[in-house]
Parts: structure tokens; C-alpha cells; sequence
């Protein structure tokens, strides 16, 4: 009962971000009734996806600061789980989606245990290491159709909450929508949570919270547990909206980083962080992909740009865009 | 039996070639995150930037491949004096994972720079002296002149590295800066030039592995990360900072990478149905990995490092 108290409790935040908050929850459940086009939309169940993704690695990236470039594996996991047993055993989403969830977080908790004694760099590049060997796995393993992935077969009899197969697309974004808001629910939950002192304490100063009785390595591996969680749900989400998923696509370096990068252009160990980071890098990269990728001779200006604006913020912002706000606030107070 | 140990003999061979050129391309890693903690992820970036350098020079200056390596190493010196000046300076004042994250968009900003002008078409050098020639050592083993051109010439390079930082005295302020950078800046050594000579060095020695590499592998945009990735495996497994380590982890990688040719070769004589299908051979990089994987949780330190 105190998790469920403490994942309503937003006492602590300041009135200005709980009003900011508010709006835009409004606006994003009023999306699907305002007047907007069809990319428009896809580009808001992206947004909707990344923030999932970013706050997941919120939980053990930025409370925790263990910098995690492996995420793209549970993504796989969680994908291929809800593909694999819709194919072969027509089993519906809403079971399909727990067992993956729960291979998922097993397989965490297998190679959570050896990674943690790891830090800082060789910890991040350990992290990489262990997503491609189950990404070089999953390509030649032909039960889950190796390289060129799964195609995920239409059941018809539209709207099909079972396999969640919709003809219009406001229903996954409603359905997004209800997980986004269990999302930041648990995240609320986990920041007032033992686990989450805990995990603030190991960021600080890993040694101290040591000797105050905290188990760093457990408290790490839990919250790397938690973190994939929220990965492997939208992970199977994302193999229903697709019907289509492959090794390259959802299990890629890139995947990986760009989940850690939502969290870390909007201020990483925010709440609000990876909501703020997806709001910005995702409509940025599908429209700057819209509007040069398609174009004859221009292959690549989209991610060149892309790249580009990455370095920079990385270099005059390292903390990010909460980071400005929250520089913004302490002056104020002076 | 016969048939086993040539193959055994053309894999370690192969395998002894190959890893030099992973060393060579390794060192330039090794020397940075000696130098200053910092991992690049447009190291292999670097590497195509070589490839292409050597590839479109050598037609242009109508000289051979081989004569535009100092070419190669002068752009990618500049390309990595460039990058410290322009963005590690400073992510260098930031968080650890701004730094990851600022390297990873130079490393998508080069990829894109280089599929916007190349195109996305794997290339590779047809002519030159090396090309297609190749000697006979033994039965069924065959030496070819690029490979080989490309293991030498990497033991010139990396010896002169090492004659550069164990012999030279701008050397000796760059190994001060990399055990204790605060002291070596009050012995009057400047942090700013000997970060900016590190990446250089790094940049300059990727760039000539380029040039050689691209005798005999193709070159297109993406081609840089399975080598960032390879360089990685190499640098944890010598020790980060370690340039002997990057030599002899650079060896080892490159001979594991040549065994499962081995195991394919037992698997055919075996020909036990079905085993032979497992085509073990396509998991040769997906070891790296899991090597790499192992060292970190077994030896974080490596076989010769010194910095953790």
C-alpha cells in the first residue's frame, strides 16, 4: 500500500511543473480528436515509445548514473517473445506480453550480476557488448527467422484488442497512452522508494553508501531489473504496431543509444528528463528524416544534421535541457 | 588428417595478419583513453575516413596505394586534432555519459558526411602493387601480398609509436600527462597540447590501418563500427592504456577470430548431418564480443593494463 501511496504522492514537485504536466497531459489525450495528419501521429506513438524507453533507462541510468548502452537486447526480447508466440501458438498479446516481460527480466538479473562489478566506461562498453552477441544470435538463429526477422500475420476481425491489430491508428495511441501513464506512475513510486534513496546514494558516492549498509551491487541489479521492464513491455508493443521486426532494427547499437540519449538531452535522473529528451529528439529526427531523407542525392543529411546537433548539445549542455531549468531555478532562489 | 592441419596452419596464419591490422587500429584507442579516459566511438569512423583517403588519393595523385599511407596518417592526424579542439575539449567538462554521447554524434556525423559525398556502395582498391598478387608458402597455404604488405607495415607503425612515447620527449610528457595530469601541467607540461597530441597520434595510426586495410576490404560508410567494436575488445583485453597490450591483444583477437574456420573444417570431416548446417563461421565477431564480455568480468584490468 505504501508503493501504490507513494506513486500518487507528487507533493514535492514544484506547482510550475505539476501545471506544465497537466497541459500536456491534456493535449495528449486530446491529440486524437484535434485535427492532425497521419505522420503526425505515428510520430506521436514514437514519442510515446521513446518516453517509455527513456524512463526505463532513467531508473538505473540517471538515479542510478550507470551508464547502460544495452537496452536494444530487452527491446529484442520483449519483441520477438510476443512474435514468436503469436505465430506459432496464437497466443494473444496480453499473455504474450508478461512472459516476455518475465524472460526478459530473467535474463537481466543473469547478466545484471556480472556486469555490475563493473563501472563507468567498462561498465557502458560491457553493456554494448552483451546486446550484439544476443543481436548476432537472434540473426542466425533461424526459429525466430534469423536476419530478415518476423512478419507478424493480420488476424482480421478489426478492432482486435486480443492481438491488438487496429486499422486506425488512435487506438495504440491510446493504449500507449494508459502504459506512458503507468510509466510515470511507477516512476513517481520508485523515486520516493527505498530503492530509489538508495540508488541517488550509490550516484553520489558509491563508497559512503556502502558503508551506510546499502548492498550497491543488489540495489544496481534491481533497478537494472525494474529499468527492463518497462523496456520488454513496449518492446512487444512495438512488434504488434510494426507486424514486422528484425535483429537490425529493434536490437542495433543505435537503438541502444538513442534510448539512453532521451533521458540524456532531457536531463538524466529527472522525472521529467526522458519525456522532455523523446518530445524533442523524436519529432526532430522523423521530420528532419521526412524532409531530407527522402530526397534523390541527399542520402544521409538527415543523420549528418542529427549527428551534428547531438555533438553540439552534448558539448555546451552535458546536463541537459532540465539541467538549464534547474540552473534557471537555483539562481532564482539566491 | 592431412586436410586438418593445413587448415589449422591457413588460419593461424591468416589469423597472425589480421590481428596486426586490429592492433594497429586498436593503439590509436588505447593511446586515448590512456591520455584521458575517454572512450571514442567514431574511432572506426576514423578508420573509413583512412580507407577513403588512400582509395580516392591514389588515383588522383596517380601513385601507388602504398605511397599515400602518410597521407592517410596526416588526415587523420588533422581529423583528430580537429575533433579534440572542436568537441572533446569540451565534453571533457561533463559527465562521462555526455561524453559517450557527444563521440557517438561525431560518429553519426561522419558516417552520414561520408554516405552523402561516397554513397553507400562497398568500394575497394582494384590496382596497385599489392593487388592480386600473392606467394605460395606451403601446401594449400597461401601468403597474399596485401594481407601481408598490411602486418609489416603495422609493426613499422606501431613501432614507431612506441619509439615516439618511450623515446622522444614529448613522449615522456605525454606518459606524464597520462599517469597524473595535475603534476605534469606544474612541471609546465600543457594538458590541452598533450590531449590534443594523443588524439593525433590516435588519429593519425587508425588512418594508416585504413589505408592498408582497404587493399583487401571493402570500404562503405558503416564499415567503421564492427572495427569500433573489434578496437574495444582489443584495447579491454591488452588493458586500457596499454600500448604493448593493444599489440598482443590485437594478435589474440585476430587469431580467434581465424579458429572457427577451424571447427568448420572439423565439422566437414565429422559430416554429421545436420552439425554441419550450425555454420559456425558466422559467428567468428559475435566471440569478440563475448570475449570482451569475459575479460571485463573476469580481468577488468586486462593483460597489461594499469589504469581501472
Amino acid at each position: 500500500m505504501e508503493a501504490v501511496k507513494n506513486a500518487f504522492d507528487f507533493a514535492d514537485m514544484p506547482k510550475s511543473e505539476l501545471t506544465i504536466a497537466g497541459l500536456g497531459m491534456a493535449f495528449l489525450l486530446l491529440f486524437p480528436v484535434l485535427p492532425h495528419s497521419s505522420f503526425a501521429m505515428a510520430t506521436m506513438i514514437q514519442f510515446l515509445m521513446f518516453s517509455l524507453y527513456g524512463m526505463g533507462w532513467n531508473l538505473i541510468g540517471g538515479y542510478g548514473g550507470q551508464v547502460d548502452l544495452g537496452k536494444a537486447q530487452y527491446v529484442g526480447i520483449g519483441a520477438y517473445t510476443t512474435a514468436v508466440m503469436m505465430i506459432r501458438w496464437d497466443v494473444p498479446f496480453w499473455i504474450s506480453t508478461p512472459i516476455g516481460l518475465a524472460l526478459a527480466v530473467g535474463w537481466s538479473f543473469i547478466i545484471g550480476y556480472p556486469l555490475f562489478r563493473l563501472k563507468g566506461h567498462y561498465f557502458a562498453i560491457a553493456t554494448i557488448a552483451t546486446s550484439l552477441v544476443l543481436k548476432d544470435l537472434f540473426e542466425v538463429w533461424d526459429f525466430v527467422g534469423g536476419a530478415r526477422g518476423l512478419e507478424l500475420p493480420l488476424k482480421g476481425d478489426f478492432p482486435n484488442w486480443l492481438y491488438l491489430q487496429f486499422r486506425e491508428d488512435y487506438y495504440y495511441f491510446y493504449i500507449l497512452l494508459g502504459l506512458f501513464v503507468l510509466g510515470l506512475l511507477v516512476v513517481n513510486g520508485f523515486r520516493h522508494s527505498r530503492l530509489g534513496y538508495q540508488l541517488r546514494a550509490i550516484k553520489d558516492n558509491e563508497d559512503v553508501a556502502k558503508s551506510l549498509g546499502i548492498d550497491a551491487h543488489w540495489s544496481k541489479i534491481k533497478a537494472y531489473a525494474l529499468a527492463t521492464a518497462y523496456v520488454a513491455v513496449v518492446g512487444s508493443f512495438h512488434a504488434c504496431y510494426n507486424f514486422n521486426i528484425e535483429p537490425e532494427d529493434i536490437m542495433s547499437l543505435d537503438l541502444s543509444v538513442l534510448i539512453a540519449m532521451m533521458a540524456m538531452l532531457g536531463g538524466a535522473g529527472s522525472m521529467w528528463g526522458p519525456i522532455i529528451g523523446a518530445s524533442i529528439l523524436v519529432p526532430m529526427k522523423s521530420y528532419l528524416g521526412d524532409w531530407l531523407g527522402g530526397q534523390a542525392g541527399l542520402a544521409g543529411l538527415d543523420l549528418l544534421l542529427y549527428g551534428g546537433i547531438i555533438m553540439f548539445i552534448a558539448a555546451a549542455q552535458p546536463r541537459g535541457v532540465y539541467g538549464i531549468v534547474e540552473a534557471v531555478r537555483a539562481r532564482r532562489r539566491k | 588428417m592431412e586436410d586438418l592441419g593445413i587448415q589449422v596452419l591457413k588460419s593461424v596464419v591468416s589469423g597472425l595478419l589480421m590481428g596486426l591490422v586490429f592492433a594497429l587500429v586498436a593503439l590509436g584507442l588505447t593511446v586515448i583513453f590512456g591520455v584521458m579516459d575517454i572512450v571514442n566511438f567514431a574511432h572506426g569512423e576514423f578508420l573509413m575516413i583512412g580507407m577513403y583517403t588512400t582509395l580516392l588519393t591514389s588515383p588522383l595523385l596517380g601513385i601507388d596505394p602504398v605511397l599515400t599511407l602518410p597521407l592517410a596518417g596526416l588526415v587523420g592526424a588533422a581529423l583528430g586534432v580537429l575533433s579534440y579542439y572542436g568537441l572533446i575539449r569540451f565534453l571533457l567538462r561533463g559527465p562521462m555519459i555526455a561524453q559517450l554521447f557527444g563521440t557517438f554524434g561525431l560518429m553519426l556525423f561522419l558516417r552520414n558526411l561520408a554516405l552523402l559525398t561516397m554513397g553507400s556502395e562497398p568500394r575497394i582498391l582494384h590496382k596497385g602493387w599489392l593487388v592480386g598478387k600473392s606467394f605460395i608458402v606451403g601446401p594449400g597455404v597461401v601468403l597474399e601480398s596485401t594481407k601481408l604488405a598490411a602486418a609489416v607495415l603495422s609493426i613499422v607503425s606501431f613501432a614507431l609509436v612506441w619509439w615516439l612515447i618511450n623515446r622522444t620527449k614529448v613522449g615522456r610528457a605525454l606518459t606524464a600527462t597520462s599517469l597524473d595530469a595535475e603534476g605534469a601541467r606544474y612541471m609546465g607540461i600543457s594538458t590541452q597540447k598533450m590531449n590534443a597530441l594523443a588524439w593525433a597520434v590516435g588519429g593519425a595510426s587508425v588512418a594508416i590501418a585504413g589505408g592498408l586495410l582497404v587493399n583487401f576490404w571493402p570500404v562503405e560508410p558503416g564499415v567503421g563500427l564492427l572495427f569500433t567494436m573489434i578496437a574495444f575488445a582489443t584495447v579491454a583485453l591488452g588493458g586500457f592504456g596499454s600500448v604493448r597490450g593493444a599489440f598482443v591483444a590485437g594478435v589474440l583477437i585476430g587469431l580467434i577470430v581465424n579458429i572457427p574456420p577451424i571447427w568448420d573444417a572439423m565439422l566437414r570431416m565429422i559430416d554429421a548431418a545436420g552439425l554441419a548446417d550450425l555454420q559456425i563461421h558466422s559467428f567468428k565477431y559475435t566471440m569478440v564480443y563475448a570475449i570482451y564480455f569475459l575479460i571485463m568480468v573476469i580481468k577488468p584490468q586486462g593483460l597489461f593494463g594499469w589504469k581501472q
